[in-house]
């Protein structure tokens, strides 16, 4: 651990700034939905950025990530809820997400993770897409009638606790995956993972002649995203809808999020993420009242305009500037 | 036994023979100078001998162990390094963050955390003299400048064998003579086997090297020590493309 | 019985395959010129389906017929994204070009839902059917078919033949050497970028012939993956390989469907898709570049 906990002082604001989100929350249960829907943005940012972020290749097909712990939930719920475990089936479908997502991130690492540049991009953008139609196609999981099972999980817990779940734990869960992509990510920063993605991410060449099996820590970084995306999917959606339909949680537009997200704030940054998402949210919270339909329209020129004009994103310049003022401390 | 022992490799680009046939033996802590003109087939021959790609055929022993088939990372491990012809530092990384990322992975990287190779990267960065650019980005160096942090970063990496892609191009005399002066002393004090590829012969070769190896359209013409070497006559012809009486001058 | 069953699926399949290669040259040909994969590619197809929609409901013309208007507006619009993004993003990171392109369809899909909302459209062009026995050919395919073996064939003569094109040539081979050669690089850069993505919005008209329904703005996301099928088939940079690796993938496609058609329990449109998806990890995993392509 470099410089014992000094090293890990940029969690603060991190844990600053959920604080202060699940305190206006509570505070004023208005906004509940919005903050929810903050953290939601937070907690992708954070999950997609651990991969892409730290090693400069882009995953199209990220949302299946998603899916596919969505369906962990899902499945654990609606099969599960009548053998007496109670709030047990919560905890399986967490643990079903996480195994999910590394099942099919293993898979998908195995062949993408061997190609370089383009020909990563080819292999996963399809991949959301290939899932989506291996489901409804080999009618696995009910196929395109989707899972629902907010009958099955009042069953299993009670309605009350069900309700619970569904309107104030799930989103407590997204905020905890937030916080515990954030954690990842400063801990991959600060140990040897993060030095290898950091190498590999500027040269994968000179980064092998430097004794770095790059195979290896690129599926780290991929596993872990993927993991938390399952995670992410398990609470932000099963476990608050109760219902899930492969059509909807394949959807290639929360990778776009994702991706607008981490380029405004900054590729490869802790904090990068997190303002990305505030901004991000607030912006389409907004737009959705004025003009509605058209986040995408606006966000996608705004993609363009940050690559091309300050690759960097928010945080990363904000990182550049303040590098050695004390508060660079903190900002990374 | 040596420390490397290459057989009768040979590796081609479509129909170029880039590297012909090539066997060579270098000795632990010996220095061997790599010459020949350009497009001769050094830089291939050491991307051959530290795996950036396999060799179409021969075998490549490293300390016994043959590593014809293994990645480059894996040959790092076991203690080859490597510094490039044009330098590719990792440009977003500080200099001090380059030479600790040679330190965390290199031969000695299973024992070395985060910290030890920090404190690795000091050792290495006043060595070099780089202090005032120790937490600057390597990517605004000067090229000379990310050449030492590129050095600095392949002796973090504690390699037994280092090979050195163009040690010394475009540097100056003075700069020459303190490059050979600190090879020499890192020969000794870490035991290090080199293979250079430097291009003033003269200078550098016969105050650093025993041995001169010279490659010529991908296979070797010359292996033999230094003083002999700087009077063959091939070797003259070939490198210099000048008539020996040249060569007194610097004697 | 069951042959003449087989052999006309295998010349349905030649047929779409012919034309699913057309939509795929635009592709190879960015990328083996600017070496950028354009990974909004479906959504240019998705405009020429709206060009050959919008030609025919809104001004009677015939879809072969929205060709050349298709070919204008993709290099108009191939050269508005070519100066507005790509070009300063070439020296940069992959990353850069790759968000930026699929940016670029990102932008295509919304102003399309704006104009046309996301309902999925068709139009009826009757043009009557060749019956041969074992199968029936819509007239409209077979010239979507002969279309498209057209427009590869003039790609070929363009680049055999003239000047502009054995430049560009060049360039696929070696910018530097184009550049020594007294070749404006960037010009053919904007040039090939401008003519790949008018190819794919012309191949989007044809497309439309043979399927003229369904057609929405997120259309497009198959048609990118089919199309990377393709590519990948044929070696990602070289048109013709293309067009033959569309050949290959019609006729898998088209085999792959009456096979999980027979399956029960088995959604066969679901499957093949995702089958075309579980081809393109299997073709990575055994020769990214190309199965097609000669050692
Ligand atoms: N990756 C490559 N692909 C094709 N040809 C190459 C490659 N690398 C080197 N060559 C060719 O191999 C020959 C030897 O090159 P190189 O090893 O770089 O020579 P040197 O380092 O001695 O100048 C040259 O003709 C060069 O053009
Ligand atoms: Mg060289």
């Amino acid at each position: 651990m470099m410089n014992g906990y000094r090293a890990y002082l940029p969690i603060l604001p991190v844990a600053a700034t959920y604080a202060l989100l699940l305190g206006i929350g509570v505070v004023s249960p208005d906004h509940w939905q919005l903050i929810a829907q903050l953290a939601f943005y937070c907690a992708l940012g954070q999950a997609f950025n651990l991969f892409m972020g730290m090693t400069g290749y882009v995953d199209f097909g990220y949302v299946a990530f998603l899916g596919i712990g969505t369906y962990g939930m899902a499945v654990s719920i609606y099969t599960l809820s009548d053998k007496g475990l109670g709030i047990g089936v919560v905890l399986i479908g967490l643990v079903l997400a996480a195994i999910f997502s590394l099942g099919l991130s293993l898979a998908v690492g195995a062949v993408a993770l061997r190609l370089r540049g383009a020909y990563f991009a080819i292999a996963t953008i399809g991949v959301n897409e290939g899932f989506r139609y291996l489901l409804e196609g080999a009618r696995i999981w009910n196929g395109a009638d989707g899972i629902i099972f907010s009958r099955h999980l009042r069953q299993g817990v009670g309605r009350q606790t069900a309700m619970a779940l569904s309107t104030w734990w799930a989103d407590i869960l997204v905020f905890g995956v937030a916080f515990l992509a954030a954690v990842l990510t400063l801990v991959y920063m600060r140990n040897k993972v993060g030095y290898a993605l950091l190498a590999l991410r500027e040269d994968e060449d000179a980064a092998k002649v430097m004794g770095i099996n790059v195979t290896r820590y690129k599926i780290i970084a991929f596993i872990t995203s993927a993991i938390l995306a399952g995670l992410l999917g398990a609470s932000a959606w099963a476990l608050k809808l109760t219902y899930v339909y492969p059509s909807d949680v394949f959807a290639i537009h929360y990778t776009v999020e994702a991706i607008i997200i981490v380029l405004l704030g900054g590729a490869g940054t802790l904090l990068g993420p997190i303002f990305g998402a505030l901004t991000y949210g607030a912006a389409k919270y907004f737009l959705a009242i004025v003009l509605p339909g058209f986040q995408l329209l606006i966000f996608a020129p705004v993609i363009i305009a940050i690559i091309v004009l300050f690759p960097d994103g928010t945080v990363g310049l904000l990182k550049k500037r303040l590098r050695d003022t004390p508060l660079g401390k903190f900002i990374i | 036994m040596p420390l490397l022992k290459v057989r009768n490799v040979t590796k081609c680009f479509g129909g170029l023979v880039a590297v012909n046939n090539i066997s060579l033996e270098i000795r632990h802590g010996e220095t061997l100078a790599l010459v020949g003109p350009n497009g001769a087939g050094k830089t291939t021959l050491f991307n051959l001998l530290n795996g950036v790609f396999p060799a179409d055929e021969g075998q490549i022993i490293f300390e016994d162990v043959d590593v014809t088939h293994f990645p480059a990372y894996r040959r790092a491990h076991l203690g080859i390094g490597r510094t490039f012809q044009i330098p590719r530092p990792f440009n977003s990384a500080t200099v001090r963050e380059n030479i600790a990322i040679g330190g965390m992975f290199g031969a000695a990287g299973s024992e070395i955390d985060v910290d030890r190779a920090m404190a690795m990267a000091d050792h290495y960065i006043e060595v070099m003299g780089l202090s005032p650019h120790r937490d600057k980005p390597a990517g605004g160096l000067t090229p000379i400048e990310k050449k030492l942090v590129e050095i600095a970063r392949a002796l973090a990496m504690k390699p037994r064998l280092l090979l050195m892609d163009e040690a010394m191009a475009g540097m100056n005399p003075k700069d020459i003579d303190k490059m050979v002066a600190f090879l020499k002393e890192i020969r000794e004090t870490e035991g290090i086997a080199i293979v250079a590829m430097v291009e003033h012969i003269m200078r550098a070769v016969s105050g650093l090297a025993e041995r001169v190896l010279v490659m010529h359209q991908g296979a070797k013409l010359v292996d033999e020590p230094t003083r002999e070497a700087l009077s063959d006559p091939r070797v003259i012809e070939v490198y210099l493309g000048k008539p020996p009486e040249a060569d007194h001058a610097h004697g | 019985m069951i042959f003449e069953q087989l052999s006309g699926n295998l010349l349905q399949g030649v047929i779409l395959g012919g034309v699913y290669g057309m939509a795929t040259m635009g592709l190879s040909l960015i990328f083996g010129v600017l070496k950028v994969v354009n990974v909004g590619h479906g959504a240019f197809i998705m405009v020429g389906a709206y060009v050959a929609l919008t030609l025919f409901q809104t001004f009677g013309v015939a879809p072969p017929l929205a060709v050349p208007a298709a070919m204008v507006i993709g290099m108009a619009l191939g050269m508005v994204f070519y100066y507005s993004a790509i070009r300063k993003l070439l020296k940069g990171p992959e990353l850069a070009s790759l968000l930026a392109t699929f940016s670029c369809g990102v932008i295509l899909e919304e102003v399309c839902k704006q104009l046309f909302t996301s309902e999925a459209r068709g139009y009826n062009w009757e043009l009557g059917k060749l019956d041969l026995g074992f199968t029936v050919l819509p007239h409209a395919k077979l010239l979507a078919f002969g279309g498209s073996a057209l427009i590869g064939i003039l790609l070929y003569l363009w680049f055999h033949k003239t000047r502009a094109g054995m430049a560009m040539r060049c360039v696929v081979e070696s910018d530097e050497g184009a550049r020594v050669c007294g070749i404006d690089v960037d010009w053919e850069y904007a040039l090939s970028f401008s003519i790949g993505i008018g190819l794919t919005v012309v191949s989007g008209v044809l497309l439309t012939m043979f399927i003229p329904v369904g057609i929405n703005p997120y259309m497009g996301g198959s048609y990118t993956l089919k199309a990377f099928v393709i590519a990948v088939l044929g070696g990602l940079a070289s048109p013709y390989g293309a067009f033959f690796g569309g050949l290959v993938f019609g006729l898998i496609e088209n085999g792959s469907y009456t096979l999980f058609a027979q399956i029960p329990g088995l959604e066969p449109f679901a499957m093949t898709r995702f089958f075309s998806f579980a081809m393109l990890l299997v073709i990575l995993l055994l020769r990214p570049t190309g199965l097609l392509k000669a050692k």
